[in-house]
C-alpha cells in the first residue's frame, strides 16, 4: 500500500539546515492500523505530511497504491489527497463558517459528485460517527471531540482508501480519546489503512502495529513489542542517547 | 462548481460586512465617476449618421480674403449656396438656415407661439432620413417656385390638431399661411449634427419650411452670422448679396465617383469665382479652396465634444486605478487572513485552480455589487447634473448600453485587483496552517 525508501527530508532556512527525516524506510500494507509515536520534533508529522502528499520531500522514492508519487505535480498530488487520502489533524481544522453537513462535503465538491449523491454520503459518514442529528450546526457549538468526530466524517465521505491521523486525539480528555479510537477501530475493520501518529501510549498499544520515529529515522518495535519489553526499553535508550549525543554536537558545536 | 463558488463568496462577503462596504465603496464611485464621464462622451461623441456617415457630407468653401479667418467656415454665402441649388450635377441637396416666426392655428382657443424653424430644401428629409408620421415632404417643384407649405413635426402636431392627420390643414407663420404637407415622428438628433455651429447639443426644430420662399419672405436668421470685412447690412438684399456666411448646405454622395465628380466642379467654381473678383485669398489654389466633409469630419472641426471632456474621462480612469489599488490591498488582507481555511482545502483535495476560481468568484461578485451600486452612483450624478446646473438631458441622460457596460468595467477592475490576492491564497502550501489552529 505505501512504501517508502530511503526518503529524506532537510529544511532550509536562512540559518540551519534541519534534517527532518533520514533516510527514512517503511512499508505498511493494505488494511493495517499504525501507530506512531516518537519524541517531539522528531518528525512525525513531516512523515505524515509526505506521506499524505502535501509536502515533497529532498531525496528518495515513494510509492502509493503502487503508483510511485514522488515528482507528482501540483494538480495530481491534489488529486490523489482528493481521492484516496482522508486527513484527521490534531486541531480538527474544520472550516467555521460552514455547518457540519457543508464541511463533511467538502472533499465531495471537489470530486464533483452529483448532488443527490453528495447528500447520501454526507449523511452516512456522519451517522456513522453520531453525529446525523446535528447536521446544521456549526463547529462552534461542538465539543473538542465532537468536532474531531465530525472531521473523521469528513475524512470517511470521501470513502479514502487511506486515512491519515496527526495527533486526533492530542486535544481530547481521555474518555473522548477512547471514543474516538473506537471509531477508528471500526474504520480501520471495514478496511481502511490508518497511519496514526500519538503521544499516548496506552492508544498506540491498541494498534495492529507501532512504530516509533526517533531523530527522523524509524524504529520499528513491533516485533520485540509483545516479546521482550525489556529489549524495547533499551533500544529506546540507546535511541535516546543517540539523540542526546546529537544535541551535546550541536550545542558544543555551536 | 461555480454556484459553490458563489455561495461561498457570499457567505464571506456577509461576514466580513464593514470590509466589504468598503470594497463596494472603492469600487462603485470609481466606477461612478468613470461611468459619469464616459457616459458624457459617449453621448456628446455619438455619430447619429451611424453607416452614412460617409454618404451625408456638407460643402465648405474657402471665401473669405487673404489673413483673415485661417479655417473653412462651416456655413456658406448666399451667393455660393445659390449657385450650388442650381447645379444639376448634384442630384439630392439642401440649403438650410434656422429662423425663428409666430405660429397659430385656425382653432382660436389655441394661443399663439414662437417657435424655431427650419429653412432648408426638400431633400433635407432624404439626407437626413427623417421619418414621416403623415403625409410626405413637399415637392421638389416647390424648391424651384416658392410654395407656402409646411413639415411639422409630431409635437406641434398633438398641440394644434390633437395628435390627428393634419395635411392639408392650415397653420399661420408671422401671420402667413402654410399648407401642412407632412408630419414627421418625433426627430431629435444628437448631435444636432445638420446644424453643429448653433449649439451642437441644442434641439431639432419642429417646423420646416422652403428655402425659396427666403427672398421673398425675409426671414430672420436665428444662427451664426459671420463675415470678414465691412459690409453695410441696411436691407435683407443686402445680406443676400454680402459675403456673409450663415447657411449650411447639404447632400448626399453614394460613390467615391460622386465626391471626386464634385470636387472638381467646386475647383471650376472657385477659379470662375476668382474671374469675378471673388475667393481673393489666392494662398489656396481652386483645388483646396473646396471642402466636402462627411459627418464626423464636420462635428469634428466644430468640436461638438470639448477636448476637456476627453481629460476628464482619462483622469476618471485614472481615480478608478486608485481605487482598484486600494481594493488590491484589501483584498490581500482579507484573503490571507483565510489562508487557515485554504490550507484545510487544499489538504482535502482542492487544486490550486479550484481555490483561485473561488476567490476569483468572491471578487467578481463584489465587483458586480460595486458595478450596480456605481450605475447608481453615476445615475444620481447625471441627475444632478441635469437638475442643479442645467446641463442638457440629452447629455446626462444614461445610455442604455451602461447598463451592460457598467457591471463588465467593474467586474474586470475588480478582477484586475483580485488576480494578485487570489493568487498568492492558492499557493497557500497546504501543510503549513495544519499543525496549529
Ligand atoms: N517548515 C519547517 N521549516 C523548518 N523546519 C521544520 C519545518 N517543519 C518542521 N521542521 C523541523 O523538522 C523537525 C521535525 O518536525 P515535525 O513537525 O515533523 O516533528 P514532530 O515529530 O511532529 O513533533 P511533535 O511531536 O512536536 O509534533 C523539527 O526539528 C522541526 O523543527
Ligand atoms: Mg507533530
Amino acid at each position: 500500500m505505501l512504501s517508502m525508501k530511503n526518503i529524506s527530508k532537510v529544511f532550509k532556512t536562512d540559518l540551519v539546515e534541519t534534517h527532518a527525516l533520514r533516510e527514512f524506510n517503511l512499508n505498511v500494507a493494505e488494511g493495517e492500523f499504525v501507530a506512531v509515536t516518537g519524541p517531539s520534533g522528531s518528525g512525525k508529522t513531516t512523515f505524515l505530511n509526505i506521506a499524505g502528499l502535501l509536502e515533497g520531500f529532498t531525496e528518495g522514492e515513494y510509492c502509493l497504491d503502487g503508483v510511485n508519487v514522488s515528482n507528482l505535480s501540483d494538480n495530481k498530488s491534489a488529486q490523489i489527497r482528493n481521492e484516496k487520502i482522508g486527513f484527521i489533524f490534531q486541531g480538527f481544522n474544520l472550516i467555521p463558517d460552514l455547518n457540519l453537513a457543508e464541511n463533511v462535503e467538502v472533499p465531495l465538491r471537489y470530486r464533483g459528485v452529483k448532488s443527490s449523491e453528495r447528500k447520501r454520503r454526507v449523511e452516512a459518514a456522519l451517522e456513522q460517527v453520531g453525529l446525523a442529528a446535528r447536521m446544521k450546526h456549526l463547529p462552534t457549538q461542538l465539543s473538542g471531540g465532537q468536532q474531531q468526530r465530525v472531521a473523521i466524517a469528513r475524512a470517511l465521505a470521501g470513502e479514502p482508501r487511506f486515512l491519515l491521523a496527526d495527533e486526533p486525539t492530542g486535544n481530547l480528555d481521555s474518555l473522548m480519546a477512547r471514543q474516538v479510537m473506537e471509531l477508528l477501530e471500526n474504520i480501520n475493520q471495514s478496511g481502511t489503512t490508518i497511519i496514526m501518529v500519538t503521544h499516548d501510549a496506552e492508544l498506540a498499544r491498541r494498534a495492529q502495529r507501532n512504530i516509533q520515529i526517533v531523530d527522523g529515522q524509524v524504529c520499528d518495535f513491533s516485533m520485540y513489542q509483545k516479546a521482550d519489553h525489556s529489549v524495547v526499553a533499551e533500544l529506546k535508550k540507546v535511541a535516546d542517547q543517540k539523540q542526546a549525543a546529537e544535541l551535546n554536537q550541536i550545542v558544543s558545536g555551536a | 462548481m461555480f454556484l459553490y463558488y458563489c455561495d461561498l463568496a457570499w457567505r464571506s462577503i456577509k461576514k466580513t460586512p464593514m470590509l466589504s462596504l468598503l470594497m463596494v465603496l472603492a469600487i462603485s464611485i470609481g466606477i461612478g465617476i468613470t461611468i459619469t464621464t464616459l457616459n458624457v462622451y459617449k453621448t456628446m461623441s455619438y455619430n447619429p449618421a451611424g453607416d452614412r456617415n460617409d454618404q451625408v457630407n456638407s460643402i465648405q468653401l474657402w471665401s473669405q480674403g487673404l489673413d483673415t479667418w485661417d479655417e473653412f467656415n462651416t456655413n456658406m454665402t448666399f451667393t455660393d449656396v445659390s449657385n450650388l441649388r442650381n447645379n444639376n450635377e448634384l442630384a439630392i441637396k439642401a440649403a438650410s438656415y434656422r429662423t425663428g416666426l409666430a405660429m397659430q392655428s385656425d382653432d382660436e382657443t389655441k394661443a399663439p407661439v414662437l417657435r424655431s424653424v427650419r429653412v432648408t430644401d426638400t431633400d433635407f428629409f432624404t439626407i437626413f432620413d427623417v421619418p414621416f408620421l403623415f403625409g410626405n415632404r413637399w415637392n421638389k417643384s416647390v424648391d424651384l417656385q416658392p410654395a407656402y407649405q409646411v413639415v411639422i413635426g409630431e409635437q406641434i402636431n398633438n398641440t394644434f390638431f390633437d395628435g390627428k392627420n393634419s395635411v392639408g390643414k392650415t397653420i399661420y407663420l408671422n401671420r402667413k399661411p402654410y399648407q401642412v404637407v407632412g408630419v414627421i415622428k418625433d426627430w431629435n438628433p444628437k448631435p444636432k449634427y445638420y446644424d453643429p455651429t448653433n449649439g451642437a447639443f441644442n434641439d431639432a426644430e419642429h417646423i420646416f419650411i422652403p428655402f425659396s420662399l427666403s427672398e421673398q419672405e425675409e426671414f430672420d436668421v436665428w444662427g451664426n452670422t459671420s463675415g470678414w470685412r465691412f459690409e453695410p447690412m441696411l436691407s435683407y438684399q443686402d445680406r443676400l448679396r454680402s459675403e456673409k456666411t450663415w447657411i449650411q448646405f447639404w447632400t448626399l454622395l453614394e460613390t467615391t465617383e460622386e465626391k471626386n465628380q464634385l470636387q472638381s466642379w467646386l475647383t471650376r467654381y472657385v477659379e470662375q469665382q476668382r474671374s469675378f473678383g471673388r475667393f481673393t485669398d489666392t494662398a489656396k489654389t481652386p483645388a483646396e479652396s473646396a471642402q466636402i466633409s462627411p459627418v464626423d469630419k464636420l462635428l469634428e472641426d466644430n468640436n461638438a465634444v470639448p477636448s476637456d471632456n476627453k481629460i476628464l474621462v482619462g483622469l476618471s480612469v485614472l481615480f478608478l486605478i486608485v481605487c482598484l489599488v486600494n481594493i488590491l490591498g484589501l483584498l490581500l488582507t482579507k484573503f490571507l487572513k483565510r489562508a487557515p481555511e485554504v490550507g484545510v482545502r487544499r489538504a482535502i483535495g482542492a487544486s490550486r485552480g479550484q481555490i483561485f476560481a473561488q476567490y476569483m468568484v468572491e471578487v467578481g461578485m463584489i465587483g458586480f455589487i460595486g458595478g450596480i451600486v456605481g450605475l447608481l452612483w453615476a445615475w444620481g450624478t447625471l441627475t444632478l447634473l441635469h437638475a442643479e446646473f442645467n446641463v442638457d438631458p440629452s447629455v446626462t441622460g444614461l445610455d442604455s448600453s451602461m447598463w451592460f457596460v457598467t457591471p463588465l468595467i467593474a467586474i474586470s477592475t475588480a478582477a484586475l485587483a483580485g488576480v494578485y490576492p487570489a493568487w498568492v491564497v492558492c499557493r497557500t502550501k497546504p501543510s503549513v496552517y495544519l499543525k496549529a489552529q
